[in-house]
């Protein structure tokens, strides 16, 4: 079955730890069975977000069937911010845009204009938009699910579907919020029923977080669904027919 | 590492809260499949907040191969103390709290009096740990410090925010082992190369996670043989005192 990682990171280290090569990450998808990562950075959110999103971009141009870059700018900078977001998605390496309002600093109504701005122009390109989620006090699943309502031509998405402990509401908001998707990454297999049964199979994507550790997270990440018990139907949509969609690959090949 | 019996689950939820549900018979099938020979479970949901009676008995009398850690809510005071009394009784081999369900900070003074009886019963202590305020995991490293002779558990590590805190709280507090039912494999292996595999237990956070999942990913740890051995049964069987 063809596998889409819609939640990676691919960088060389998170402050002084190593983290998993280029190399190491290909043949990590290799092994897993991964055909595309959507590779997000991890030190650009602490700054340097025009550097970094060049370094996700020459990842992507080395392995153009493989890596889909996704973009990341600085909120709390406003217009900078916009304007950075512009010139990522106006190159169509780019697909997808990812927030981690936890390690940025910024809660979304600290930067709520901005916010409203970087969500109308992703809508505009048509690119999906990730928060980490469940983290309080910047990222927790209302905070980002709340932003749902402020550009409903938005497609956010929840980074961890409620990660450990908004698993719950996570499945009442993505029932109620038609621009609401959840990636699944750190809910285990008895969560990823409810959240199906919440709000349909179509509104889930598979994610593991690989890059951040080695192979084994992307091996154990892939477990969580595969051994959920749910239907054959439901999890070729969760693995990779749902991200197929939202990042038009049928319409826009790699 | 290739996964061989004894297994014994050190952290599997009867009940049923929110969208989980789990009875004894589907837990005997699910360790059958699995080959594990023993479970310690705890009470869920209402049962684990407010019901402890009705939680402590689903637990307490499911099956010989199920085994029980005690849930009392400490805000009921002297009655929580007569419950755990009742529960030694019935065979309990822990006492689990949940700081956010039952609404406590774990270094609340109300706390001490069922931290005194587990001393007295020779029973180790799961916290639920990760969920912010009440379930920070650095408060109960806390509680470990103050009770020394005491063994206890991180239930679910600190999953999923809080485990950036293990390391350096394994490194202080060596009466505080790991439930690793719901964490990843390199935060696993970094407790057993820094600390030694004695510090570590498989669980199965059953129904939340499961068996096939986590077996897999204990499979593929990076560890040997006679470490394998410690985390699959033998620390549990220590800690809880089984036979
Ligand atoms: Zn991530």
């Amino acid at each position: 079955m063809r596998i889409i990682d819609f939640h990676t990171h691919l960088q060389d280290r998170w402050f002084l730890r190593p983290l998993p090569s280029e190399t190491q990450f290909l043949d990590g998808m290799d092994r897993c069975g991964v055909e595309v990562s959507c590779i997000y950075t991890i030190m650009g959110f602490y700054g340097n977000c025009e550097r970094e999103n060049n370094q996700l971009a020459n990842y992507a141009r080395a392995h153009p069937k493989r890596i889909i870059p996704f973009a990341t700018v600085d909120p709390k900078l406003g217009k900078p911010a916009v304007e950075e977001l512009e010139r990522c998605l106006s190159n169509p390496v780019f697909r997808g845009v990812k927030f981690h309002n936890w390690l940025q600093a910024f809660a979304p109504s600290m930067a709520r204009e901005t916010m409203i701005e970087i969500l109308r122009c992703c809508a505009r390109h048509d690119a999906p938009v990730v928060f980490h989620d469940g983290t309080p006090p910047y990222a927790t699943t209302f905070q980002i699910a709340a932003m749902t309502r402020w550009v409903p031509e938005a497609k956010i998405v929840l980074g961890h579907g409620g990660l450990a402990d908004y698993v719950y509401p996570a499945g009442q908001l993505l029932r109620d919020m038609p621009n609401l998707y959840i990636c699944f990454c750190g809910p285990k297999a008895g969560d990823l029923p409810y959240l199906v049964e919440m709000a349909g199979a179509d509104k889930v994507l598979f994610g593991s977080d690989f890059g951040f550790s080695d192979w084994k997270m992307l091996a154990g990440r892939l477990d969580d669904v595969i051994e959920s018990g749910l239907d054959n139907a439901s999890i070729e949509k969760i693995l990779h027919g749902n991200a197929e969609q939202l990042l038009h690959l049928k319409e826009r090949p790699l | 590492m290739k996964i061989e019996p004894p297994i014994i689950d050190a952290h599997a939820l009867l009940g049923a809260e929110y969208h989980l549900k789990l009875d004894p018979v589907e837990l005997l099938r699910r360790m059958d499949a699995h080959m594990v020979e023993t479970a310690i479970a705890r009470p869920m949901g209402a049962e684990l907040a407010v019901f402890n009676t009705e939680g402590n008995n689903r637990v307490l009398k499911a099956h010989p191969r199920i085994r029980g850690m005690a849930a009392a809510n400490p805000w009921f005071g002297g009655k929580a103390i007569e419950e755990l009394k009742r529960c030694r009784d019935l065979g309990a081999v822990g006492l689990f709290l949940h700081p956010s369900r039952q609404g406590f900070m774990p270094t609340d003074d109300l706390v001490r009096p069922l931290l005194d009886f587990a001393v007295e019963a020779g029973w180790p202590v799961m916290f639920h740990t990760g969920s912010y305020v009440q379930s920070d995991i650095l408060a109960l490293g806390e509680v470990a410090r103050k009770y020394p002779g005491l063994n206890f558990i991180a239930g679910f590590g600190g999953f999923t925010d809080m485990w950036f805190e293990l390391p350096g709280l394994f490194a202080e507090a060596p009466n505080l082992y790991l439930d690793a039912s719901v964490m990843w494999s390199d935060a696993i292996e970094q407790i057993v190369r820094e600390r030694g595999e004695s510090r570590v237990l498989f669980g199965s956070a059953e129904p939340r996670n499961c068996y096939a999942a986590g077996l897999k990913m204990f499979e593929r740890l990076d560890v040997n043989d006679q470490q394998m051995r410690a985390i699959l049964s033998a620390n549990a069987k220590r800690i809880f005192r089984l036979p």
